[in-house]
C-alpha cells in the first residue's frame, strides 16, 4: 500500500497547527481569567465576602375576574408578612423574644416555625407570621437595627368579593403541591416552582394559565442584615443583568349575573344542594350557587387548621360543586324525556288517554303512583301537569329502556356537558348493555318503569338538566354551557371571546315539543298543576317538579309524611323551569338534598331566580304579566268561589230540607198525638 | 535474571500519561474535599473517599490496557463502536433515570452510562475509516459522509438521553480528527457550516426545554427563570474573587455557603480558582497542556497512521472536555454539564480517561515493547 512511516511526517503540519490551536483557546481561558482575578478581582472579592447579590422573583398579579355586568368578584389585595432570614440572625434569643412581643406569639412558637423550615438553605427567608397590621410593621421598621435578619415583606392575597357566595364556580387558589409540580411542569411556557400558587378550584384551576401571568424577576442588592438596599438594574460587573418585570395575568369577564348569583344563594339558605340558570339562547350561565360553601379567600392567606377540617369533615361537602360534580336521581324532571321519546316513537299521541287508579301492576310487583287513590284519566299534558306516575309507568311498558336512554343522551343527560370546569361528572343513563357490564344481569322490565319516571339508575347533575330543558325551551338546540364573556388583558385589549358551541340539534318534531311545554306550562299555571302554588307574580314560568326517592320505600312507609322520616332519608327535591313560557329567556334548574318535594323545597328557589331575572331585564313583561296573571288568577279564585259558594248552598238547602223534612215529621206526630 | 526482565520493562514503559494524569487528579481530590467538606449531607461530604475509590479502580483498568497492543485496538474499533451503539440505543429505551436524564444502563449492581465510552469507541472507528483510503489525499465532502454519520448516529442518541454536552463532544471530536486527516480548506468551510446549520436545527427541534433554557440563559443571562443565571453569576463571583493567589485551600466562600450548587461535578474549577487563584490555574492549565501535547507528540511520533489518528482523537476528546468546562464556569459558553477531567466527581468519567491514558500509553509503548 503506502509507506506510513512517510506520512506521519507529512500530517506533522497538522499536527502542529492542532496544537497551535490549543494554545489560542487556552490562550483565551487565560484573557478571561486575568479578566475575572485581576482586572475585576477585588471587586468581586467584595462580593464574595457579603455575597451581596440576590435573585428575587417578581410576582406577576393574578388576573381579576369580572360578572357579566362588569362588577368585580375576584381580585388580589396586598398584605405584610413578617419574615426572618437566619443567615443574618444576631443574638438569636434576644431578637426571637422581642419578635414574639411584638407579634404577641410565643418565642416557643417562633422557634417552632423555623425548625419546620431548618432544612432549606440559611439564606431563604422564612415567614413568621401572615397578614401583620400596620401598626405591627411600624415597631418592626422602628426596631430594624435592633434586630437583624427581621424583614417585613409584602405578599399579594386573593380577595373573594363575594366571600362563600358562587365560591364553587370560581374556586380557590392555594400554594402548590409536591405531587403537582411534575404534572404542571410539563405544560409549556410558564414556569412552576415549590411556593407558587395554583388554582386548585373552580375557574381558578380550569384557567390557571390564563390568569396566571408571568412571573419576573429582579437582582436585588441586600446588606449584611438581609435587608434589601437597592435594585440592581444595570451593573457593569454582571453585564446582561437586567430585571424583568412581571406579566400581569388577564382578566376574565363571566357571563355570570352577579345580582342573581345574590338571589340564587340566598334563596338556597339553609338548603343543601345547587342552582343552575342559563340564558336559553346561547347556553351562557347566569348563576351558578352550591350550598354549603366555603370562603376562598381563606385559602390565599393561608388556610387554619381549624377551617379547613371543618370543610372536610363537613358531610354535606362543602368544597363538592353540586352543581357538576355531583349527580342525582332526575325524579319526575325527566318525564320531559319519556313524554318526548313516546310521542316521536309514535307510542302515544296527544289525545292518548290512560287512567291512573294509583298504580299500575307488572307481573307480582305494583307500582305505585305518587297519589294514593289515582288520578284518573289523563291525557299527556295533564300527566305531565299532574305528574301521573302511572300514565308515565303505561309509556314505559310500550318503549325499550334503549329507546328512553337515546333520547336522554339526545338531551345531553347521563354526558359531561363539556363546561370548561374542573371534576365535572357526567352522571348515569342506563342501557340494556351497561347493566350487563356492570352487574351481569339481564334488564328487567320493571326498571324500564322506574327509570322512566327518573328513578332506578337514572342520574343527572343540576346543569345537565338546565342544558335540558333550555334545548326543550328553544326549539332542540342543546348548547354547551359557556361562563367565560370575554378574556381582556390589563390594557382592555380582548384576548379571547366567548363563543356559544351548539352541541346538536335535537330533532323532535315541534308539534311533540309544543305539547310537552304546554303540558309544563300547566305544571305552573294550571289550578291543578304540582307547582301552581309556587308560581310567582308577574312572570310566566314553565317547569317540572321532580322528587327522587333516596332508598325504595314500602307502600305504607311512600305515602307517609316525608317531614317524619330522619333527614337522610327524606326524598330530593328538584325543580326545573323555563321563562317566559313563551319566548323563553332563562333555564333554571334546582336540586335540594333531602327537601322532601320539589315542588315545596325547589321551586321557590326557581321562582325567585326568575323573577329577579325577569323584573332586571324585562321589566315591563313582568308589569303587563302581572296584570294579566292577577286578572285570571282572579277569575280562576272567583271560579273557585263561585263553586264553593254553589257547593255551601246546596250544603245548606240538603240541611234544610232536612230541617224542614224533619218538623214535618213532628208535626205529623204530633198531630197524631193530638188526635 | 527474571527481575532484570521486568526492570528492563519498566525502562522502556511510558509513564508520561499515567504521571500527569496522577499529578491533576492529586490536584482534583484536594480541590473536591474543600468542595465539599462543609456540606451538611453526608453523603456529599464523603464523596472524596468514593472519587479515590474510583481513581483507583480506573487506574487499575487503565494500566491493563496499556499492556493491549495497539493492533487489538484496531480490530476490535468498529466492533466495539456496534456494541456501544446497541448499548445507547438500550439505554434510551429501558435506561435509568438520574435527574431527568436517562444515561444509564443498570446491570446488576453496576451502573454503567454508554455515552462514555461512545467517545472512546468514535475515535476508534473514525480511525479505522480514515485510513481506508490514500492518507496523502486530501479529504472531499463526499468523502467525509460516511465518517460524519460515524459520528453524527452516536452523538444524536446521546443527545435525545438526553445529554447535549457530551453529545456536541463527539461531533466537536470528529472535526478535530477529520481536520488531521488532511481535509480540504473548502471542506472546512462546508463543515463549519453545516455544524452551525444543525446545531441551529437542534436548537429548534432537538432539544429538551431545559436545555434550550440553558443556552438561553447563556445568550440572556437576566432572562432566566429556573436560576441558571444565577449560577452562572455566582460561579464568576467565585473566580473572580480568588484573585491572583487565592483565599487559600479550604476558605472558598462562595462553596462552602452551598451558593454553588453542583460544586462537586461541574463547577469544581470555580472553586480551585477561588483557592487558588490566577496562580493556582496557570499551573493547573500548564498540566493539561503538558498532557495536552504528549498527545499531540505522541502522534508525531509514532510509525502507524491509525495510531496517531487515534492519539489525536483522544486528546480531542481530553482537549474539549477541559475547554468547556473551564469557558461554561468562567461565563463564556453555556453551562452544558461536561465535566473537568481528572478534577470532577464521577466514576465513569474518571474511568473514561484513564482508559485514554492507557490506550496512548499502549501506543507509544508499542514502538518498542511489544
Amino acid at each position: 500500500m503506502f509507506d506510513e512511516e512517510e506520512l506521519v511526517i507529512l500530517h506533522r503540519r497538522r499536527a502542529f497547527i492542532i496544537g497551535n490551536y490549543i494554545l489560542i483557546l487556552f490562550a483565551i481561558i487565560f484573557a478571561r481569567l486575568w479578566f475575572l482575578q485581576i482586572y475585576q478581582g477585588n471587586e468581586l472579592y467584595q462580593y464574595s465576602l457579603r455575597n451581596r447579590l440576590r435573585k428575587e422573583v417578581v410576582k406577576a398579579p393574578r388576573g381579576m375576574v369580572f360578572s357579566r355586568n362588569n362588577q368585580m368578584l375576584v381580585h388580589n389585595s396586598p398584605r405584610l408578612d413578617v419574615v426572618l432570614t437566619p443567615q443574618y440572625l444576631k443574638n438569636r434569643e434576644e431578637t426571637l423574644a422581642k419578635l414574639a412581643i411584638i407579634l404577641d406569639m410565643s418565642v416557643g412558637e417562633i422557634k417552632r416555625i423555623i425548625r419546620k423550615k431548618i432544612k432549606q438553605a440559611k439564606y431563604h427567608p422564612i415567614i413568621i407570621k401572615k397578614n401583620v397590621s400596620r401598626k405591627e410593621v411600624a415597631i418592626i421598621e422602628t426596631e430594624y437595627s435592633k434586630m437583624p435578619g427581621v424583614t417585613v415583606n409584602t405578599f399579594i392575597s386573593r380577595e373573594y368579593e363575594d366571600q362563600d357566595i358562587g365560591a364553587h364556580m370560581l374556586g380557590y387558589i392555594s400554594e402548590i403541591s409536591q405531587s403537582q409540580l411534575p404534572k404542571y411542569r410539563k405544560r409549556d411556557r410558564y414556569n412552576y416552582n415549590l411556593g407558587d400558587f395554583i388554582g386548585q378550584a373552580g375557574l381558578e384551576e380550569e384557567l390557571d394559565f390564563k390568569l396566571r401571568g408571568e412571573d419576573g424577576h429582579e437582582f436585588v442588592e441586600v446588606d449584611a442584615m438581609g435587608r434589601k438596599k437597592r435594585h440592581i438594574r444595570n451593573n457593569n460587573l454582571f453585564a446582561g443583568i437586567t430585571s424583568m418585570a412581571a406579566q400581569p395575568g388577564y382578566n376574565i369577564r363571566l357571563s355570570i349575573d352577579r345580582d342573581l348569583q345574590h338571589v340564587a344563594y340566598q334563596a338556597l339558605d339553609g338548603k343543601v344542594g345547587s342552582a343552575v340558570a342559563v340564558d336559553v339562547e346561547s347556553g351562557e350561565i347566569l348563576a351558578m350557587v352550591s350550598r354549603p360553601s366555603y370562603n376562598p379567600s381563606q385559602f390565599s392567606r393561608g388556610i387554619s387548621m381549624k377551617y379547613w377540617n371543618s370543610l372536610i369533615n363537613d358531610k354535606n361537602l362543602p368544597l363538592t360543586d353540586k352543581s357538576i360534580q355531583s349527580h342525582y336521581a332526575p325524579g319526575s324532571t325527566f318525564k320531559v324525556i319519556t313524554a318526548l321519546a313516546a310521542l316521536e316513537e309514535g307510542v302515544i299521541d296527544r289525545q292518548t288517554k290512560v287512567k291512573c287508579q294509583g298504580g299500575l301492576r307488572l307481573g307480582r310487583r305494583m307500582f305505585h303512583c305518587w297519589k294514593r287513590y289515582g288520578h284518573g284519566e289523563l291525557d299527556v299534558v295533564g300527566a305531565i301537569r299532574e305528574s301521573c306516575d302511572v300514565f308515565f309507568y303505561k309509556l314505559a311498558t310500550k318503549l325499550s329502556i334503549d329507546k328512553l336512554a337515546h333520547y336522554a343522551k339526545l338531551f345531553g343527560l347521563g354526558d359531561k356537558t363539556g363546561i370548561k370546569l374542573p371534576r365535572e361528572v357526567s352522571g348515569l343513563i342506563p342501557t340494556r348493555e351497561w347493566k350487563k357490564k356492570r352487574t351481569g344481569k339481564p334488564w328487567g322490565a320493571g326498571e324500564t318503569l322506574l327509570c322512566a319516571i327518573g328513578q332506578s339508575y337514572v342520574l343527572t347533575t343540576p346543569l345537565q338538566l338546565a342544558m335540558a330543558f333550555s334545548a326543550v325551551a328553544n326549539g332542540g338546540r342543546l348548547f354547551k354551557p359557556q361562563y367565560v364573556k370575554e378574556i381582556f388583558d390589563n390594557s382592555g385589549n380582548i384576548i379571547e371571546r366567548g363563543t356559544k358551541e351548539l352541541v346538536s340539534k335535537v330533532s323532535i318534531k315541534p308539534e311533540h315539543l309544543d305539547l310537552v311545554r304546554q303540558g309544563l306550562f300547566e305544571v305552573v299555571n294550571a289550578r291543578k298543576g304540582t307547582a301552581w302554588w309556587f308560581r310567582g307574580r308577574g312572570i310566566s314560568m314553565a317547569g317540572k317538579t321532580g322528587t327522587a326517592q333516596v332508598i325504595s320505600m314500602s307502600a305504607d312507609k311512600l305515602f307517609a309524611k316525608c317531614e317524619d322520616n330522619p333527614y337522610s332519608l327524606r326524598n330530593h327535591g328538584a325543580f326545573v323551569a323555563y321563562a317566559p313560557h313563551k319566548n323563553p329567556k332563562i333555564a333554571v334548574s334546582v336540586y335540594v338534598e333531602h327537601g322532601c318535594h320539589g315542588s315545596t323545597a325547589a321551586a321557590p328557589v326557581a321562582r325567585n331566580i326568575v323573577t329577579a331575572y325577569m323584573k332586571k331585564y324585562f321589566p315591563e313583561e313582568v308589569e303587563r304579566n302581572w296584570l294579566k296573571q292577577k286578572i285570571r288568577d282572579n277569575k280562576i279564585m272567583a271560579l273557585e268561589e263561585k263553586r264553593k259558594r254553589e257547593r255551601e248552598r246546596a250544603k245548606q238547602d240538603r240541611e234544610q230540607e232536612q230541617v224542614q223534612d224533619r218538623e214535618q215529621e213532628r208535626e205529623q206526630g204530633e198531630g197524631t198525638t193530638k188526635r | 535474571m527474571r527481575e532484570s526482565k521486568v526492570v528492563a520493562l519498566l525502562k522502556k514503559y511510558d509513564f508520561s500519561f499515567f504521571a500527569i494524569a496522577l499529578i491533576i487528579f492529586s490536584i482534583g481530590l484536594i480541590n473536591l474535599y474543600s468542595a465539599v467538606h462543609s456540606s451538611t449531607k453526608i453523603e456529599l461530604s464523603n464523596l472524596y473517599m468514593m472519587q479515590l475509590f474510583w481513581f483507583s479502580f480506573s487506574i487499575v483498568i487503565g494500566l491493563v490496557v496499556s499492556f493491549i497492543h495497539p493492533k487489538l485496538f484496531f480490530r476490535l474499533s468498529y466492533l466495539a463502536y456496534a456494541v456501544n451503539i446497541l448499548l445507547l440505543l438500550l439505554v434510551l429505551f429501558l435506561g435509568h433515570q438520574g435527574m431527568g436524564a436517562q444515561r444509564w444502563l443498570v446491570v446488576g449492581a453496576i451502573r454503567m452510562q454508554p455515552s462514555e465510552f461512545m467517545k472512546i469507541s468514535v475515535v476508534l472507528a473514525l480511525a479505522r475509516w480514515f485510513i481506508r483510503s490514500n492518507p496523502d489525499s486530501e479529504l472531499g465532502i463526499k468523502n467525509l459522509f460516511i465518517p460524519f454519520l460515524i459520528a453524527f448516529v452516536p452523538a444524536l442518541l446521546i443527545i435525545a438521553e438526553p445529554d447535549l454536552g457530551t453529545g456536541l463532544l463527539i461531533l466537536l471530536v470528529f472535526f478535530v480528527m477529520a481536520f488531521y486527516r488532511r481535509l480540504r480548506w473548502k471542506s472546512i468551510f462546508v463543515v463549519a457550516i453545516i455544524g452551525l446549520l444543525s446545531g441551529s436545527l437542534l436548537y429548534k427541534f432537538g432539544l429538551k426545554r431545559y436545555q434550550q433554557q440553558r443556552i438561553y440563559t447563556f445568550l440572556n443571562p437576566a432572562a432566566d427563570s429556573k436560576g441558571m443565571g444565577y449560577n452562572a453569576i455566582q460561579s464568576k463571583i467565585a473566580i473572580g474573587s480568588g484573585q491572583f493567589f487565592g483565599k487559600g485551600i479550604l476558605k472558598s466562600s462562595q462553596a462552602s455557603l452551598n451558593y454553588l450548587p453542583e460544586n462537586h461535578t461541574d463547577f469544581v474549577f470555580s472553586v480551585f480558582n477561588e483557592e487558588h487563584g490566577f496562580f493556582g490555574s496557570v499551573i493547573l492549565i500548564a498540566l493539561y497542556l503538558a498532557l495536552f501535547f504528549r498527545f499531540i507528540w505522541l502522534a508525531t511520533s509514532v510509525p502507524k497512521f491509525f495510531n496517531a489518528l487515534v492519539a489525536i482523537g483522544l486528546m480531542s476528546i481530553f482537549f474539549w472536555h477541559t475547554l468547556i468546562n473551564m469557558g461554561m464556569v468562567m461565563g463564556l459558553l453555556p453551562i452544558v454539564g461536561l465535566p473537568l477531567p481528572l478534577m470532577s466527581y464521577g466514576g465513569s468519567s474518571l474511568l473514561t480517561f484513564c482508559v485514554c491514558c492507557g490506550m496512548a500509553t499502549s501506543i507509544s509503548n508499542s514502538r518498542n515493547i511489544f
